[in-house]
């Protein structure tokens, strides 16, 4: 491995209150918080419930099955990646609005507006699992 | 319905050249050019009631009125330094209008320095800075350097609904590029062609590098002033004629709801709405615009969210220049944010005083034949907060 700077750490991205988030993440798991006050699930998580200002919440792992809404190609990217990065916005099936994630296991000529993709999980180092969205083959 | 408030106008302005200054510190091009804009005003600075500026990021701690007001010695009755994003300039000039509407002063400057091609604030964002702007959980790991991406996701979708084509889009930076060699304040002034835009460096698809607006020092100072003190000073004041401001709730690009559109904009339909309503005017009556586009896709989107055209009809409006100088509605007659340079908060205000210039007749080659009702547009957050303001003259 080359030295290419690593800035994406713990100490730098979770916030506290996404903690559980970024801990479920490391566990393979995609998750949103569910108001314990008022049932509301979004995405991205956060400290208070954005319905109801509630601050309890129950953790539900999402199916992170989406279609593609818009996309771009970034020619310049964050030290941690290679450009180019294609950087897509997903309409999620679980009901939470839409989510952006790298897109991963496409070029930009395969990519479609209203593309079926799912979120998955990898590992970026040994602390830091982050997530991305590659195209939803047929099983 | 027209307001029966008082009125207020602008009776002041200067500007320095939108490029880089990287030895003049933000309050050295400051008092530049509120200099000039009370010279134009021909009032003098013992006259300023009210003192309203947009943010200094570099370390005056909120302090910069304060500052300013030692280095001019005058004593304010209102003063305020206006965060808000890039919308900040054109919050300004609201709130000193709201001020001497309320009656609590007669004379108001409105300035704004900023010095962002002299610092570097932005490259930090890819080490290791979190950004709190943005949400660190859905968007840190890959949105670096500034928002263009969420641009660029809004001007494709526009793309995949209108059928418009990055040809299209370089026709509106173009346009611009023709129109900034007749500013006196423009950053880029040489001509360029649409193949030049298409084969320029690509940075985030479809977004190419003369599609931006370069991100430029600049500083831009209005007096605004009552109607019966702008009578009195101003041999030609241009009014405040209504304005309105929109908010719509995401900070950055709408994620959370999946009926928000990203192509349109709720922020600039209801701002442009109010600022109608309030002005007891039509937006086919507006005889030249300036608006607030930092990329060469929303020169086409905002024009349909203001009202000039149905959605996906700006694609024919601007193959065929019904938005050039001597077109349907001249739209950033001296180059807008790509040409003109763009020093984020101050942006707002050079959007104005182009439009001042041109109520007065005093835009030169960039005239626009017997212009009366000028519009100004912008945004801070990528579009979803919107403020539209509307002036005229007698």
């Amino acid at each position: 491995m080359t030295s290419r700077p690593n800035y994406l750490k713990p100490t730098n991205l979770e916030s506290p209150s996404a903690r559980k988030f970024w801990e479920g993440l490391r566990a393979g798991k995609f998750l949103a918080p569910r108001c314990e006050n008022c049932g509301e699930l979004f995405f991205p998580p956060r400290s208070h419930c954005p319905e109801c200002l509630g601050d309890g919440f129950a953790w539900e792992e999402l199916s992170g099955r989406g279609t593609l809404y818009s996309w771009t190609e970034l020619s310049f990217v964050p030290p941690e990646f290679d450009a180019p990065l294609l950087l897509g916005l997903v309409e999620l099936a679980d009901g939470v609005g839409r989510v952006l994630a790298r897109i991963t296991g496409v070029t930009a000529d395969g990519l479609y507006i209203g593309m079926p993709l799912i979120i998955r999980i990898s590992n970026h180092s040994d602390e830091m699992a982050l997530y991305h969205a590659e195209p939803l083959r047929p099983e | 319905m027209a307001s029966r408030k008082k009125r207020v106008a602008i009776i002041g302005c200067g500007a320095v050249r939108v490029g880089r200054y990287p030895d003049r510190q933000e309050s050295e091009l400051a008092l530049r050019v509120i200099r000039d804009a009370l010279g134009d005003a021909r009032i003098s600075k013992k006259q300023i009631e009210g003192l309203f500026t947009t943010p200094d990021l570099q370390g005056n701690i909120g302090l910069q009125t304060n500052l300013l007001s030692e280095y001019l010695r005058i004593s304010p009755k209102s003063m305020v330094e206006i965060c808000c994003g890039a919308i900040a300039g054109g919050l300004t000039l609201k709130y000193a209008a709201d001020e001497i509407q309320a009656g609590r002063i007669k004379i108001a400057l409105c300035y704004g320095a900023v010095r962002e091609a002299s610092i570097d604030w932005f490259k930090n964002l890819t080490r290791g800075h979190g950004w709190s702007m943005i949400e660190p959980t859905a968007l840190q790991p890959y949105a670096a350097y500034g928002i263009i991406w969420a641009y660029a996701l809004s001007a494709r979708r526009y793309m995949h609904e209108t059928g418009a084509t990055e040809e299209d889009f370089a026709l509106a930076a173009v346009r611009n590029r023709k129109n900034a060699a007749g500013s006196p304040v423009a950053a880029f002034t040489k001509r360029m062609t649409v193949d030049e835009v298409i084969h320029s460096r690509p940075l985030a698809s479809p977004i190419k590098l003369l599609d931006s607006a370069a991100s430029l020092d600049g500083a831009a100072a209005i007096v605004i002033a009552a109607e019966e003190v702008a009578r009195d000073l101003s041999p030609r004041p241009v009014y405040l004629l209504g304005w309105g401001l929109h908010h719509d709730n995401s900070c950055v690009i709408p994620t959370d709801d999946c009926r928000k559109s990203i192509s349109h904009f709720t922020a600039t339909r209801e701002a442009a709405k109010k600022a109608f309503q309030s002005a007891g005017i039509k937006p086919n009556e507006v005889d030249v615009a300036e608006i607030y586009a930092p990329f060469s896709s929303h020169e086409l989107i905002i024009p349909e969210d203001i009202g000039w055209y149905r959605d996906g009809e700006m694609v024919k409006a601007i193959r065929d220049g019904e938005t050039e100088i001597n077109g349907k509605i001249p739209i950033n007659t001296d180059g807008g944010l790509t040409s003109r340079g763009h020093p984020w908060a101050a942006t707002p205000l050079y959007e104005t005083i182009n439009l001042v210039r041109q109520l007065r007749g005093e835009a030169g080659s960039i005239q626009v034949k017997n212009a009366k009702i000028g519009l100004m547009h912008c945004e801070g957050g990528m579009m979803n907060n919107g403020l539209v303001m509307l002036f005229g003259r007698d």
